[in-house]
This record gives structure tokens, sequence and C-alpha cells, in this order.
């Protein structure tokens, strides 16, 4: 296997882009992540679009074919990855075994997702669609409802308090306020959350974050032809990823995350890094209580012990275990199916040392979180410094 | 909702028919094709107990179309009398009184969508065992 490398990246602010379509944004994240590695379009050998919505949202499917068009790109593979919110992370898992295997030499990653053009409802509804539809269409059961039942569940087991669980979205938009790309950049109250409505109770709308648009790009090579090129870059230590029951309901324990557990125990290993080791992470927090459990699993404390992390400020930029740095899913914003990217292309800013007011002193190495179902889907993928 | 989408579904919707792996003995709701414990593909349709008790609920406010017009209402998992767990609306309860380890039974009730050419469907739910 080669080494692969992510040589450059490119993408839009989250936002509600009514003057934007689907393939605006894809477009203009692909332009960038092409220009500031000073590359064309052509010379890519291949495109792996991520999306979860389009078919849903847009009426559009065939999406990698359509949106491969839109950059001019004829004779070359262009494939779209759809698993929910983990489609990002999977289309660069998919790209990297590609590239790792000699398959392909220069690829394009692209997560594109636009949810404004739903209504509140429909994108309730769009949400829910990940799950098994002969189960849960025209039962009135939502994903809301699924993550409510899990947030009960940890706040009884673990004897927790909403107000602390509810810190990570404090964390997120504190390290939004600096991050020139997050949907919302500004500082968010516990008391605010608490004192917002509930979308499930006990689950609060300040905890989960808002239909998003937007699209992340990232260029990847094999590790040789980077140092070739001559471009600053982050090596791809390691890219996991394992399944669990897609109804959370289903689980023998709510909490476990077995495919959380597994994906990062494999990524570790190969990566031949500990917890202890990451200079940050990145969770996929969903909902508030999703991202301290994410903590927990990722081995970053014990179980139960996410709240105490958050009390303590070590998650935060300064702290010992800083995640979300650019905001997180709830404040840079969750364009679901470019999620995955949007969270490489942090990892990349930070290993760079082009984190600007949001960089990591001496980061080194940087694990991304991405999931769908509750973690149904979990791909864990590890960026590191190039020696 | 395609009319022979609903059709199909009809046993598990109506009359809570699940089913049971031959094999190892787990049971399913809705049934599965492949036992996802063993891996067999011997299941044998089984008719689940339509009472059961309520372990954890939620009450949904932001729902999808069609159903922001009775927010709130319950969403609970009820384990059955033979231990199977089904994730379902909680009917006839005040949200204020819902209460874990209630005594719920099976109830069959209208969906707020409608079929092509206006035929009502109705799916299962819970309701409080009364007395």
């Amino acid at each position: 296997m080669r080494d692969v490398a992510v040589i450059s990246v490119g993408y839009t602010r989250v936002s509600e882009h009514w003057e934007k379509s689907l393939k605006g944004l894809f477009v203009e994240a692909s332009l960038k992540a092409l220009e500031s590695a000073g590359l064309s379009a052509r010379s890519l050998d291949g495109v792996y679009v991520a999306n979860a919505l389009s078919g849903y949202i847009q009426g559009q499917t065939n999406l990698a074919n359509v949106l491969a068009d839109s950059l001019g790109l004829y004779d070359k593979f262009a494939i779209s990855i759809d698993a929910g919110g983990a489609s990002g992370a999977l289309a660069i898992h998919e790209a990297y075994m590609d590239v790792a295997h000699g398959i392909r030499d220069l690829v394009l990653v692209c997560g594109v997702e636009k949810m404004s053009e739903a209504s509140p409802q429909d994108v309730v509804s769009a949400l829910t669609s990940a799950q098994d539809q002969e189960q849960f269409k025209y039962t009135g059961i939502t994903v809301h409802s699924l993550a409510a039942l899990i947030y009960k569940a940890y706040l009884k087991r673990y004897k927790a308090r909403q107000e602390d669980v509810a810190l990570m979205s404090v964390v997120d938009h504190e390290h939004a306020l600096t991050c020139s790309h997050a949907q919302y950049p500004f500082k968010l109250s516990v008391e605010a959350i608490m004192d917002s409505a509930f979308l499930a109770e006990p689950v609060r709308v300040l905890e989960a974050p808002s239909p998003g648009d937007g699209a992340a790009a990232i260029i990847m090579c094999p590790h040789e032809m980077a140092k070739e090129l001559g471009l600053p870059h982050v090596r791809v230590a390691a890219s996991e990823v394992a399944r669990d029951r897609i109804n959370p309901m289903e689980r023998e324990d709510l909490l476990a995350m077995r495919a959380l557990v597994e994906a990062s125990r494999r990524a570790y290993e190969k990566a031949k890094v500990k917890p202890s080791d990451l200079s940050f992470a990145e969770l996929y927090d969903d909902y508030s209580v999703m991202g301290v459990i994410a903590l927990e699993r990722l081995g970053l404390c014990d179980p139960g012990g996410g709240v105490e992390l958050l009390k303590r400020g070590e998650v935060t930029l300064k702290g010992s275990v800083p995640v979300n740095t650019f905001g997180g899913l709830k404040a840079r914003g969750a364009p679901l199916g470019a999620v995955g990217v949007y969270q490489a292309v942090e990892a990349f800013l930070q290993l760079t040392n082009n984190a600007g007011q949001n960089q990591v002193k001496g980061a080194r190495v940087g694990l991304t979180h991405t999931s769908c179902g509750f973690n149904s889907v979990v791909v864990i993928n590890l960026f590191e410094v190039c020696c | 909702m395609v009319t022979s989408a609903y059709w199909r579904t009809r046993l598990h919707r109506y009359r809570l028919v699940g089913n049971r792996c031959a094999v190892c003995g787990k049971a399913f709701f809705p049934p599965r094709l492949v036992c996802s414990y063993c891996g067999s593909t011997k299941l044998e349709e089984c008719k689940l107990p339509e009472r059961g008790r309520l372990v954890e609920y939620t009450v949904v406010y932001s729902a999808p179309k069609g159903y922001d017009v009775v927010v709130p209402y319950v969403v609970g998992i009820v384990e059955l009398e033979n231990g199977v767990r089904v994730v379902a609306q909680i009917t006839d309860v005040d949200v204020n009184e819902v209460k874990e380890g209630m005594e719920v039974e099976l109830t069959i009730r209208k969906l707020p969508e409608q079929l092509e050419g206006g035929m009502i469907c109705y799916t299962y739910k819970f309701r409080p065992v009364i007395g």
C-alpha cells in the first residue's frame, strides 16, 4: 500500500446560500481546492462526490455524473457516495483506498449539500429518511425522537445534568466565533439553550444543528507525488469504517456505540497512536449528547466522564483535548453529506498551521469522527503531519 | 404512500405480526428477512403479544409534514410481554401524564396521510391499559 496525502482544500461558508445551487456550491469548493494546488480539473483521475439528500430535496439523482459534467470532466471516473451524515468521510475513505492501492493517483473528494430548499417539516422527513423507511415512515417517529431516547438513557445512567451535556454546543459556538466558514459564529449560553424549544424532550433546538448549505473539497494523491509537487500536505494515517444496527433502539445497549468503538480501535492500531496522542478531534455532534458520547467511546475519557471534560474546559482550543476546533456540527454547521469533508478540511488547516485564531498549537495528529444513524455507520479518519 | 407498499405491510401494521428465527429463537418486529443474530434465513411469522410496558418515552415537538399538526405527541419504546421491543407512538395519554413503566396495549389508529384516491391508512400505536 502507498502512503496517501491530502494536498489541498477548498470550501464555502456554511450558510443558507439562496443565490447558489447545489452545482454552484460544488464547483466553487472544487475549483478553490484545484486553484490552491495549482492544478487543473483535467489533471484529476477521479472525483468522489459525497451527498445525502439531493435525491430527496432537489430530486437530483445520478449526482456524480451531473457534477463531474459541471466541472467539464470527461473520460474520467466519478462516483457518488451516500451514507447519510457519514457520506463525506466515507467518500474520503473510498478515495484513500483507491489511491493507497494504486488504482488512481490524483483525486478530488467533494461533499456538497443544500438543505435550505426544503421546508423545516421536509428536513425532519429527509433526515429521518436515513432510517429504514419500511419501519419508520408513517409512524411519526423522527430522528429527533430517537436522539431524545438516547439522551434520556445517558442522563439516567450517568446521573448527568442536561445543563452540563449542553456545554458541548456552547464549546462549538465559542470555537465558531473566529471561524470564517461557520454558519453561526456567535456565542451561545447554557441558559439560552435551556430556554429554547424542544425538538423532542429533552433535546432542545439549540443542541442540534439547523439545516445548512455548503460544499467542501480536498485533493488527495500518493505521498510521493505530494512531495514532487512541493505542496504543503498532511498524511492520512488511517481510515476505518464500522457498522452497527441501523435502528439504535434494537441495540442491546443504547449507549455502547460499538461501531464507534470498533472503528476507532482499528484506526488507532493502524496509525500506532493512542487517544492521548491526539492533538484534536472533530466529533460528529449532531446532538450535544452524541458529541459527549463520542468523547467517551473514542477513549478520550471513561464512559460517563465526557461531562467532566466539558466542565473543566479540556475540550476547548487551549484544553488538553480540543474538539470541534472550528465549531463542530452545531456552529460551523452541518450540510449533511458534506460534514466529513469539512472535518477533513479543518484537520488539514490545523496540521498545516493554517487555522488562524483557531490554531491548536503544535498540532501533530487529528481525528475526524463522522457517522450516520446514531453511529450505525462510523468512519474514523486520522490525519498527521508529515515528517 | 404507494398503495402496494401499504398493502404489503398490512400484517405488521394492523396485527403486530413479526417473525421469529427458527434457529436461535430471536423474535423481530418489524419482520426481518435474515436473522440479525445468527444469520439464519429460517424465519417464521409470529403474532406478537399486544400488551407491554413503556420502557422509555419522549414528547415530539418538531415533526414531519402531516404530523406537525398533531404535536406534541408521545413516542416510546414498548417492551412487549415476550421481551420484543417496539418503537411506536403512545396515544390516548396526556403528555404530562405519560410515565415510564406504564402498562400499554396495542391499538390501531388512523394516519395523517392518505393514499392516492383518499384511501385512509392505519398503523399500530399503544395506549395505556385502563384499570
